[in-house]
């Protein structure tokens, strides 16, 4: 690290607690407002601690399923037009699993309590 | 909510307009007050305001249109104010339509309707103890009203009828995600599954497309008011069956299928005791997915009115992540294990 103290997840907290302070003492627009702040922060701090490997974890997955190469949206890409086109139909199981452990992750960063106790790690 | 709707320029501007608007149609001796904004929709703003006229007072609302694309979901002001007149014509709780804006009026395109008084708010709605007997109505009470809405002949709205999602949903859908540019594996996951197994054509009914907890005006004793009319078409029946039972309208009670109030069997049950069609399950399923499909894509759609800086709010930066959720039911939902329940 190359910065000074507080870290970016204390810095986070920090403003997540005020943004949820505001929406307590607040109403209508300002409190909604203040309330998907917290919310979006939030999430930034999951995706800090998550994203790297989720990332990782997916890129590999991709690769070996679609047989192309690239960034992650390039393979994101290609699964979605092959899944669609019904290139995956003969394998519909391979591929719906890869998406819904690719859901599973975004979920983990947008909201985990929204996941099914079968999900939640 | 949008700087752009709560800046205080701007509502004086409107209130300078819409008093010269109701004085155009109701006389110098009219007037308005006690203007209010109501927290920001999809695509319309909401004012409300008390009419002062020949020493009565009602309170009405101006729905203004604040989203215009090629690629948007929502009808033309003027259709739903046609549509508002046919329902409120057929006795459905709809708010009264009293006019619709023109070019003279320089507030753009939109209209004034009643006020109907009660509340919206899920939460509210779910937890007040007050409103105890409408969640205990709540599914049979959306039973007879859809059945009432689907029992209207689909001619009457036949200026439904070019509209993308009177003539394929599904396509009308893709069209939408694919002109946002992004690439949600769950969605096209979604695609696939709804376009291999698609129902064969039902009887063409007029779809409200947006009936749920949160577009509906209750009262400590049920619905008083169905709202929000810029998502209908023309299309099957159970669309509107199978949207007010998504899991995205439950807040949390979850054994509460209908908006999180009743059973499905209540809803069904009403819905055919009112001349409603008979509800298959396999039907009501692919509906079910295809909702939480077009729920995702509306919510990407609300993102990328953010990230374009054609509507930038926090709420909005909001839905680009709540998408997430909506893909995860939408998954749970084809795989079985979120079943009809």
């Amino acid at each position: 690290m190359n910065q000074d103290q507080p870290d970016i997840q204390e810095i986070l907290r920090s403003v997540i607690a005020y943004t949820e302070d505001v929406a307590e003492r607040s109403k209508g627009s300002e409190r909604y407002d203040a309330l998907c702040a917290a919310y979006l922060l939030s999430a930034v701090a999951r995706e800090l601690t998550l994203g790297p490997e989720q990332s990782r974890a997916q890129h590999a997955k991709l690769s070996a399923l679609t047989n192309a190469s690239g960034s992650l949206a390039d393979l994101y890409a290609v699964f979605c037009r092959n899944t669609r086109s019904g290139g995956y139909d003969k394998k519909w199981n391979e591929a719906f699993k890869f998406a819904l452990q690719q859901t599973i992750d975004k979920v983990a960063v947008s909201n985990p309590q929204h996941l099914d106790v079968i999900h939640r790690k | 909510m949008n700087d752009s709707v709560k800046s205080p320029h701007i509502i004086a501007d409107l209130t300078i307009a819409l008093r010269a608007a109701i004085k155009r149609r109701h006389g110098e001796g009219a007037d308005i007050g006690n203007i209010k904004v109501a927290v920001l929709g999809g695509s319309n703003r909401t004012l409300l305001f008390d009419l002062h006229e020949s020493g009565n007072q009602r309170r009405l609302v101006l729905r203004q249109e604040t989203y215009r694309a090629a690629t948007s979901p929502f009808l033309a002001p003027h259709d739903q104010f046609k549509l508002l007149q046919i329902a409120h014509r057929h006795g459905l709780p709809v708010p009264e339509p009293i006019f619709e804006l023109n070019a003279a009026d320089n507030l753009g395109r939109g209209f004034v309707m009643s006020c109907i008084e009660g509340d919206s708010l899920p939460k509210v709605l779910l937890n007040d103890p007050t409103y105890a007997p409408a969640r205990k109505r709540f599914a049979s009470q959306t039973g007879e009203i859809l059945a009432q809405l689907h029992g209207i002949d689909s001619g009457e709205a036949n200026f439904l009828a070019h509209t993308a999602d009177s003539i394929d949903p599904l396509a009308a859908q893709i069209a939408r995600y694919d002109s946002y540019g992004e690439y949600h594996p769950a969605i096209d996951v979604g695609i696939r599954w709804l376009e291999t197994r698609r129902p064969s054509a039902s009887k063409e009914s007029i779809v409200h497309g947006d009936y749920r907890n949160g577009n509906l005006i209750l009262g400590p004793q049920g619905i008083r008011g169905v709202l929000d009319w810029e998502c209908a078409h023309l299309g099957s029946a159970v669309e509107d069956i199978a949207w007010v039972c998504l899991r995205s309208w439950r807040y949390g009670k979850l054994d509460k299928a209908v908006g999180g109030m009743g059973t499905r069997e209540d809803l069904y049950q009403a819905y055919r005791a009112n001349g409603g069609r008979a509800l298959e399950p396999d039907e009501v399923h692919w509906w079910e997915v295809f909702g939480l499909l077009r729920w995702a894509v509306l919510n990407i759609m609300q993102a990328s009115g953010h990230i374009s800086g054609e509507r930038r709010s926090l709420a909005f930066a909001s839905c680009g992540r709540n998408a997430s959720m909506i893909e995860y039911d939408l998954l749970m939902t084809i795989n079985g294990q979120y079943s009809q329940e």
